[in-house]
Parts: structure tokens; C-alpha cells; sequence
């Protein structure tokens, strides 16, 4: 049996245990009249799972909270990507830009989202545009923070071979620093992604918008209302979306990249 | 035969760590001339300044005093001066070993998909890497790395190839097969080489000049190798030749 195929094994004998224990739980109402609350049964959770589909809230299904979400969230995603590229890369051909931003990053980064969430709003109002901004903070700095350390990582003989054959400036970034740095930008983009789609959900649980209702409204409405099958039902949707988005783009990105180059194991 | 300058390095000095206590004048008022299709081998202890001087002559350090190239002044990098390094990572670890090829050639103006091809299978077969297009540097031995390095290097068709002991790091076997390799390519190329090593031995074999530099870039043999090719240890003339360097060396 191969590593991988271990590794496979291992993590469902594990899934099927803890899923068994709690079902062992559930079912013996340790909790006593709280128990169905904290720990409802597999089967509730399951039918609550198709519940949100099909009936969801308010008659809104949960697919269309998680449209909206995806949609804010890519909107973020992207603009925060396109932003720490921008600004990583200026940091590399200009010292005074890299100084100034490599002191934004750490400023910023230590800055949870949620904590910006009451400037943010007095700024721009209560709109969608939050959500995107927020999103946009959470990715744009250990993004940036990345880029920067994987540029700074870059073997000199790399840069050297680079400036030998004509390669200056932008065209020396674009044509060794980016792909000499891959490792680092794949890694980026996970902790990116990981922050972004957890900024998103506080985000839309502090302040769901009515015009744009989101994951994070839908838990925090079935909590409201004590629909606590539904809402373990859709923190099952948010970790298969992050399962979805590690092992279906993520894990297929690095695999091309610098796993195909022999820079990563 | 009149000489016919390629490399003109005058007064040229480099010191480290300027103004401060580790400063290094490393080379200190070095004159050099080379002529056109010459294979200069350098022999020097480590730290008298010949991986410095080829640096310098490639553009990788700012140095005071003048190195012309044709004539023409010098300073930054550029594909007339081709530097291949002793280290096996100098390849794009991200390109393939054709398109490391063809990276450079296409930085060099070369757009037409097919000419790159033909390029870049005519370089790898100068260095007998024929089928081997397809891998990426990681899946290629130290050898064969170096190899890659030279054939992406004469791909450019440079005017002067600068070898800092890109075999030291090979072992014997794969060294000696390198050392015929590039005399056969240095005897069919219109290139200047100008070849580091501290071997002896590789300096008479490759070299038709060899020049012994001391501490502070200091030239103290810089003599013609007249040596006939293919030299061996039994070649007439190899003993004595072999006794002056290695007196001037140590």
C-alpha cells in the first residue's frame, strides 16, 4: 500500500469514528433537554442538509446565499491577488516602495478584518462593497507578506542567469522573481483563501445584508431561530466548499507548478 | 598575424565592503588583453580575485577602471558575454530544457516557433543532449545540467563565453568527457572563452593561454599553450609546462 493511499485510509477510519462518536452522544442525551440543540442526530443534519436546498429560508434556498457568497468572495479574492502582485512587485523594483509597503503589510496584517468592520462602515455605508473590502484585507496582506518573503527568497543565481540573457525591471520579475517564487505564491494563495472565506462568513454573520443575503446570514438566522440541524447542516456546505477549493483548485495549481518542477516534494 | 583584440580590460580594480573595517580590495590595477577565438584558462588560489574578474567582465559587479568588449565600453550584463556557472542550478528550474533555450533566444528577438525549435535541437546536439528536450532541470544529472548551461549559452552566439569552474563540482569521469566535449565545440565556434579552474590539468587540456593570477588579481604567468591537441600527460612539453604553473601557484 502506498503513502498516499495510507494517508486516504487513515483520514476516513478517522471521519467515520468521530462521526460515530457523535452519534454515540447524540443519541444518549448527555446534555439532557439541550441535547437535541448541541448535538443533533446524524439523520436531522442530513435532512436538514437537503432542507436548505430545497426549502432554505425565508424561501430563499441556501444555494442562492451561496452564490452571493461566492460572488463577493471571488470579487475579493481577485482584487486582493491582483493588488499583492502589484504591490509585492513594485516593492522589488522600487527600495523605497518595498520599505514603505513592507511596513503597510506588517501594520496591517495583524489587523483582524472584523476589528476594521466599524471603520469600514462608517466609511462606505452598510453595503456589499464591505464584505468585498473585508475579503480584500484578509487576503491581500499574508498574500503580500508571501510574494514578498518568496521574492526575497529567490537564489541569486537565478537573477543573475536572468539579467544574463537581457532580462531587466518588470520583464526580470515576470520572468524569474513570479515563477522562482511559486512555492511561496501557491502557499499565499492558501492562507489567502483560508482567510478571505472565513472574513467573509464573520462578515455577513455581523451584518447580513438584506440585498446581498450570504452564508454567514443564513447560519446566523437558523441560530436565531434554533434551527441547529440546519446550522451544523451549512457549516458541513462551508467545509466542503473549503474542500471543494483546497483539493480542486488549489492542490491542481500546485501540482502543475512546482511539483511539476521538482520544487516542492 | 596581427592580434585581434576581443577583450581589452585596463587598470581595472574591485574592492568589497567599501568603507568599512571588512573592506577587500580583491583586484587591484589588473590589465588584461584577449584576443578574438582565444581559450584563456585562468589558474589561481582561491580568493585572488578570478571568479571577481569574470564577474566584472560579465556585469554582475560595478568595478573601477575600464573593460572593453570590441572596443565598446562595458558595465551591465548582456548576451555578447555569456557567463556559465559552476553552480548546476543556474537553469530555470520552471522551464524545461528546450525552452530554457528557447527563453533566451526569444528575449533575443527570435519569435518564429520553428526557428526556436531548430535553435534549440541544433545547441543541445553540440553538447550531445539530443532527446532530452522534454525534461526539467531536476531530472537531469550535474553533467548533463552543465551541459544544458553551455549549449543555452552558445545558443546566444556570444562573443565571449565566461566559464567560472563549471566542472569542479563533477566527478572525474563526467569532467574529462565535458573537458573533449568543449574543445571539440571550442574548435567548430567562433567564441572567446575565458575558463576558471584551479586544475592544472584542465588548463593545459582546454587552454591555448594560461594565465596564473595571485592574491590581488595579481598576473604572474600568462604564457601560449603550445601544447599540441589533444594534450596528455604524455604530450611533449606537458611535464614542464604543468611544473611552471603549478611553481607559479605555489
Amino acid at each position: 500500500m502506498n503513502q498516499k493511499m495510507k494517508g486516504i485510509i487513515t483520514k476516513v477510519i478517522f471521519a467515520i469514528l468521530a462521526l460515530a462518536l457523535w452519534e454515540i452522544v447524540a443519541k444518549s442525551g448527555v446534555f439532557g433537554e439541550k441535547s437535541e440543540l448541541v448535538f443533533p442526530s446524524l439523520e436531522a443534519i442530513g435532512s436538514a442538509f437537503i432542507r436548505n436546498f430545497t426549502v432554505g429560508y425565508a424561501d430563499i434556498s441556501l444555494m442562492t446565499y451561496i452564490i452571493n457568497s461566492m460572488k463577493l468572495l471571488f470579487e475579493g479574492l481577485f482584487l486582493g491577488i491582483l493588488l499583492s502582485f502589484l504591490f509585492s512587485g513594485l516593492s522589488m523594483i522600487s527600495k523605497t516602495f518595498y520599505y514603505i509597503y513592507d511596513l503597510i503589510v506588517t501594520v496591517f496584517d495583524l489587523l483582524p478584518g472584523v476589528a476594521l468592520l466599524p471603520v469600514v462602515i462608517i466609511i462606505v455605508g452598510v453595503k456589499p462593497g464591505i464584505v468585498v473590502l473585508l475579503v480584500v484585507h484578509a487576503v491581500l496582506w499574508p498574500m503580500s507578506r508571501n510574494i514578498l518573503d518568496g521574492f526575497k527568497s529567490v537564489p541569486q543565481i537565478y537573477i543573475e542567469a536572468g539579467r544574463n540573457i537581457g532580462l531587466r525591471g518588470a520583464k526580470l520579475l515576470l520572468g524569474v522573481y513570479i515563477p522562482a517564487a511559486t512555492s511561496y505564491i501557491v502557499s499565499g494563495l492558501k492562507v489567502g483563501w483560508a482567510r478571505a472565506w472565513r472574513g467573509l462568513i464573520s462578515a455577513e454573520m455581523i451584518f447580513g445584508l438584506a440585498s446581498c443575503p450570504g452564508i454567514g446570514l443564513f447560519i446566523n438566522q437558523m441560530r436565531t431561530n434554533m434551527n441547529n440541524a440546519e446550522m451544523y447542516a451549512t457549516l458541513i456546505v462551508i467545509v466542503i466548499i473549503g474542500l471543494f477549493v483546497q483539493y480542486a483548485i488549489l492542490e491542481p495549481i500546485e501540482k502543475c507548478t512546482v511539483k511539476r518542477w521538482g520544487m516542492s516534494r | 598575424m596581427m592580434d585581434d583584440i576581443i577583450l581589452e580590460v585596463t587598470n581595472l580594480s574591485k574592492t568589497y565592503d567599501n568603507n568599512t573595517e571588512n573592506e577587500k580590495n580583491v583586484i587591484k590595477s589588473l590589465d588584461l588583453k584577449v584576443n578574438r577565438n582565444e581559450f584563456v584558462c585562468i589558474l589561481g588560489p582561491s580568493g585572488c580575485g578570478k571568479t571577481t574578474l569574470l564577474r566584472c567582465i560579465a556585469g554582475f559587479e560595478g568595478f573601477e577602471g575600464s573593460i572593453k568588449v570590441n572596443g565598446k565600453e562595458t558595465v551591465e550584463p548582456d548576451t555578447e558575454r555569456i557567463m556559465v556557472f559552476q553552480d548546476f542550478n543556474q537553469l530555470f528550474p520552471w522551464l524545461t530544457v528546450e525552452k530554457n533555450i528557447q527563453y533566451a533566444l526569444k528575449l533575443k528577438g527570435i519569435k518564429d516557433k520553428k526557428k526556436l525549435k531548430q535553435m534549440s535541437d541544433e545547441a543541445l546536439a553540440k553538447v550531445k543532449l539530443e532527446g532530452n528536450e522534454k525534461l526539467y532541470p531536476y531530472q537531469l544529472s550535474g553533467g548533463m545540467k552543465q551541459r544544458v548551461a553551455i549549449a543555452k549559452a552558445l545558443a546566444l552566439n556570444p562573443t565571449i563565453l565566461l566559464m567560472d569552474e563549471p566542472f569542479a563540482a563533477l566527478d572525474a569521469m563526467t569532467r574529462n568527457v565535458l573537458q573533449r566535449e568543449l574543445l571539440d565545440i571550442y574548435e567548430k565556434e567562433d567564441c572567446t572563452f575565458i575558463f576558471i579552474t584551479h586544475n592544472i590539468q584542465e588548463a593545459l587540456v582546454l587552454g591555448s593561454r594560461v594565465i596564473v593570477m595571485k592574491e590581488g588579481g595579481n598576473i604572474v604567468v600568462d604564457e601560449e599553450n603550445s601544447i599540441e591537441k589533444p594534450v596528455k600527460p604524455s604530450s611533449p612539453g606537458y611535464g614542464e609546462m604543468w611544473n611552471r604553473m603549478h611553481e607559479a601557484l605555489y
